[in-house]
Parts: structure tokens; C-alpha cells; sequence
């Protein structure tokens, strides 16, 4: 007994030494700042969006959406314990699949349109195929001891999950077995999102930190400190060289991953509500985060501003997302509605 | 937020070893270069380019033509 202890405290000391040296080491590349290299940037002034739709036609509360790679259809989960497909086009709804568990945390849409998958308290990933006449359970991926968070396709034959059991997963769909399970957070998985080039992901979670790893290694290579509260919500700019965070402690932060630290925070002493979501406009410089207070904050990446604001939502915003094309961004909200804005 | 048991604490010194040994860039430059990256983005950018924007997929098409 004296012997463990003794081990763990001599460990516990040899993480906070590594620690320091992290610190350190991050302190002697810290010679520039965004607002040095944005100086010269020209400020955007207001930026006000259009709502151009309304969808109706979830029951209960919208927890996750994602938008197909065509930019068209988009894919919305509600505790009313269905997906629903969506033109966007047309605002018609294309598919209903209907959920096993009605407490779904998560959606996401295959690269491929073939197919979907959710999860949440059921701490199941399931996957359905929605191009068959109507919607099929291809694959349930139970290894899990906690809700699922968040769920992303690299492929028709590759999913990554996040879940409240602290852990991350990389899933063989043909098998319907664990590939990799990425372990280092301490606490719930709250968020994922896939690098560009698919050869890295990022984590957000319970113990406010957000992690870099290596997809095949498995291995976590890098670890991003600041925030005070959950990490809820994550996000690469297209270029894999930065990330944005949104967190319960009321801001968003970036972080870059070359010179391995936090670069700004976006926070404002008026908004008291924690940042549910986050998503970027094509080069970055728009950060459209939903919040606690039934809106969608627009910021300026590079000025650190508050730039805009998407309002009309009847509750807490818990879902954003910017298509692959661009051109506009759909919120999701515990009202049951989800809104597109340009 | 879970207690580590000594297997993963000795899991977590590796991890920190690993973490330390990575090259870290000048922010001075990584930054820059990032600014750069953004600004470059605009015209690819719905959001900031107007011109883009006009062909609105979620606006309902004019029924009014011009003869």
C-alpha cells in the first residue's frame, strides 16, 4: 500500500516536471501574437444574415445536425427519436429514421450520402443505410461504457466516436469492431472533428482540454489547456493548422497547432451563456458559435470582435454547421426548429 | 473526473514524454502564416464574397421574368 503510493507520487511528480517543461517549451516559441499578425487586417464591420429558412417537423428538442458533403441534404436528430433528412433546397424532408433510442446526442452523414449514423445514451453508435427503400440498421457499435458525444465518417468503412466513458474510438464498419480506442482525456468526450488531410483528429472534453492525436498511432500528440469548463463543441480550420474551441466557461478560444498554444479567446463580459457549438465559414474568418442564450454569436477571427448575431431561436442553440461549399449556416436549437441563415 | 490507477499514470508520463518532444514553430511565423491563409480564403468565401452569394441556393427563385 505504502509502496503504490509512494510510486504514484514519484509519477505525480515526474507529470507535473513534463508539465512544466511543456509550458516552457511553448513560452520560448510564444514571440508574436494574433493581434501583431492581424494588425493590418481591415475590420469586417457587422455582419448580418438573412433567415432564408424555417424547418419544422421535429417534436422535441434538436440535439445534433450535420450537413452532407453535396451541401444540399443535412441530416437532424431530436429527442423525439428521429433523424430526419433534409433538402435544403426545398426545405422537404426526404428520409425519417426512426430512432431504437429516442435519447440521440449525436448525428452524422457519411462523405459517400449512403449513409448515417447516431448515438447517445444508449452509448451505441448506430449506422443506417438510407439509400435502401427505407432506412436499414447496418451496423451497432456497442463497446462503449458511456453516452456517445459525438460521431464522425472518415468513410463508408470508418467512424470515429467520442463518448462520456473518457474515450475516443475508431470503428471498422465491415466488422463492426473497435480499431483503435484513443485514451488520455479525463474526463467526457464531449466533441470530435477530423482534420483535412484525415490523418489526424481532435477532441474536446469534460476535463476543459482539447487534444490533438494521430488517427493510426493512436497516440495523442498534442494537448490544449485555457479553458475553465467543458469543452463542448471543436472545430479545424480547412488548412489543419488551427482549431477553435467553444467551452460551458462562456468563450471560445484558438488554438495553433504549429507553435503548440492558445493564440485568442473569444469571450465578451455581456454573454454569461455557455458556447454549445461551433462551425467556420470557408477561410476562417467567421467563427459561428451557438450559445446558451438562444443565439448564434458571429466573431471575427482574426480582430477577436463580436460581429454578429443570429437570433430567433426559442431556446438554447445546440447544433451548428457551415456546408462544404460555404455558403451559408444552419442552427439547431432545443426549440425544435433549425434554422438556415445567409 | 476520474482518479488514474498507477498503470495509467505511468501511461500519462509516456504520453507527456511524447507530447514534449514534438517541434514547436515561432508563433511569430505560424500566426502570420495563418493570417495569410485566412485573407487568402476571402474570395473562396460565400460569407465574405459577395459575388458568390448571388447564385443563394435557399432563395426561393423570382417568379417574375423579364421579357
Amino acid at each position: 500500500m505504502a509502496a503504490e503510493k509512494a510510486e504514484m507520487d514519484k509519477l505525480k511528480k515526474e507529470c507535473d516536471a513534463l508539465r512544466t517543461q511543456i509550458e516552457a517549451a511553448r513560452k520560448a516559441v510564444n514571440d508574436g501574437s494574433m493581434s501583431a499578425s492581424a494588425g493590418g487586417v481591415a475590420g469586417l464591420g457587422r455582419i448580418q444574415l438573412k433567415l432564408r429558412k424555417n424547418l419544422k417537423g421535429h417534436l422535441a428538442k434538436i440535439y445534433a445536425m450535420h450537413w452532407s458533403a453535396d451541401s444540399r441534404q443535412m441530416v437532424s436528430a431530436s429527442q423525439d427519436g428521429k433523424l430526419l433528412i433534409w433538402d435544403t433546397f426545398t426545405g422537404n424532408k426526404l428520409v425519417a429514421v426512426p430512432l431504437k433510442s429516442a435519447w440521440v446526442m449525436s448525428v452524422a452523414f457519411a462523405p459517400s450520402g449512403n449513409l448515417v449514423a447516431s448515438g447517445g445514451l444508449d452509448n451505441i453508435c448506430t449506422v443506417y443505410n438510407i439509400k435502401a427503400a427505407s432506412p436499414k440498421t447496418l451496423r451497432e457499435l456497442d463497446a462503449h461504457t458511456g453516452y456517445l458525444s459525438c460521431c464522425r465518417f472518415l468513410s463508408d468503412t470508418e467512424i470515429l466516436t467520442a463518448s462520456g466513458d473518457t474515450t475516443c474510438c475508431l470503428w471498422d464498419l465491415e466488422t463492426g469492431k473497435q480499431k483503435t480506442v484513443f485514451t488520455n482525456h479525463i474526463g467526457d468526450c464531449m466533441s470530435l472533428a477530423l482534420s483535412p488531410d484525415m490523418n489526424t483528429f481532435i477532441s474536446g472534453a469534460c476535463d476543459s482540454l482539447a487534444k490533438l492525436w494521430d488517427l493510426r498511432e493512436g497516440a495523442c500528440k498534442q494537448t490544449f489547456s485555457g479553458h475553465t469548463s467543458d469543452i463542448n463543441a471543436i472545430a479545424f480550420f480547412q488548412n489543419g493548422h488551427a482549431i477553435i474551441t467553444g467551452s460551458d466557461d462562456c468563450s471560445c478560444k484558438m488554438y495553433d497547432l504549429r507553435s503548440d498554444q492558445e493564440v485568442i479567446t473569444y469571450q465578451d463580459p455581456s454573454l454569461n451563456a455557455g458556447v454549445t457549438s461551433v462551425a467556420l465559414s470557408n477561410s476562417g474568418r467567421l467563427i459561428f458559435a451557438g450559445y446558451d442564450d438562444f443565439n448564434c454569436h458571429i466573431w471575427d477571427s482574426l480582430k477577436g470582435e463580436k460581429i454578429g448575431v443570429l437570433s430567433g431561436h426559442d431556446n438554447r442553440v445546440s447544433c451548428t454547421g457551415v456546408p462544404n461549399d460555404g455558403m451559408g449556416v444552419c442552427t439547431g436549437s432545443w426549440d425544435s426548429f433549425l434554422k438556415l441563415w445567409n | 473526473m476520474e482518479e488514474l490507477d498507477v498503470p495509467q499514470m505511468k501511461r500519462e508520463v509516456e504520453s507527456l514524454q511524447r507530447q514534449l518532444g514534438m517541434g514547436r514553430e515561432k508563433a511569430s511565423v505560424t500566426v502570420t502564416e495563418l493570417v495569410k491563409w485566412v485573407e487568402g480564403g476571402y474570395c473562396e468565401d460565400p460569407f465574405l464574397n459577395p459575388e458568390l452569394m448571388r447564385a443563394n441556393p435557399w432563395v426561393e427563385k423570382s417568379k417574375c421574368v423579364i421579357l
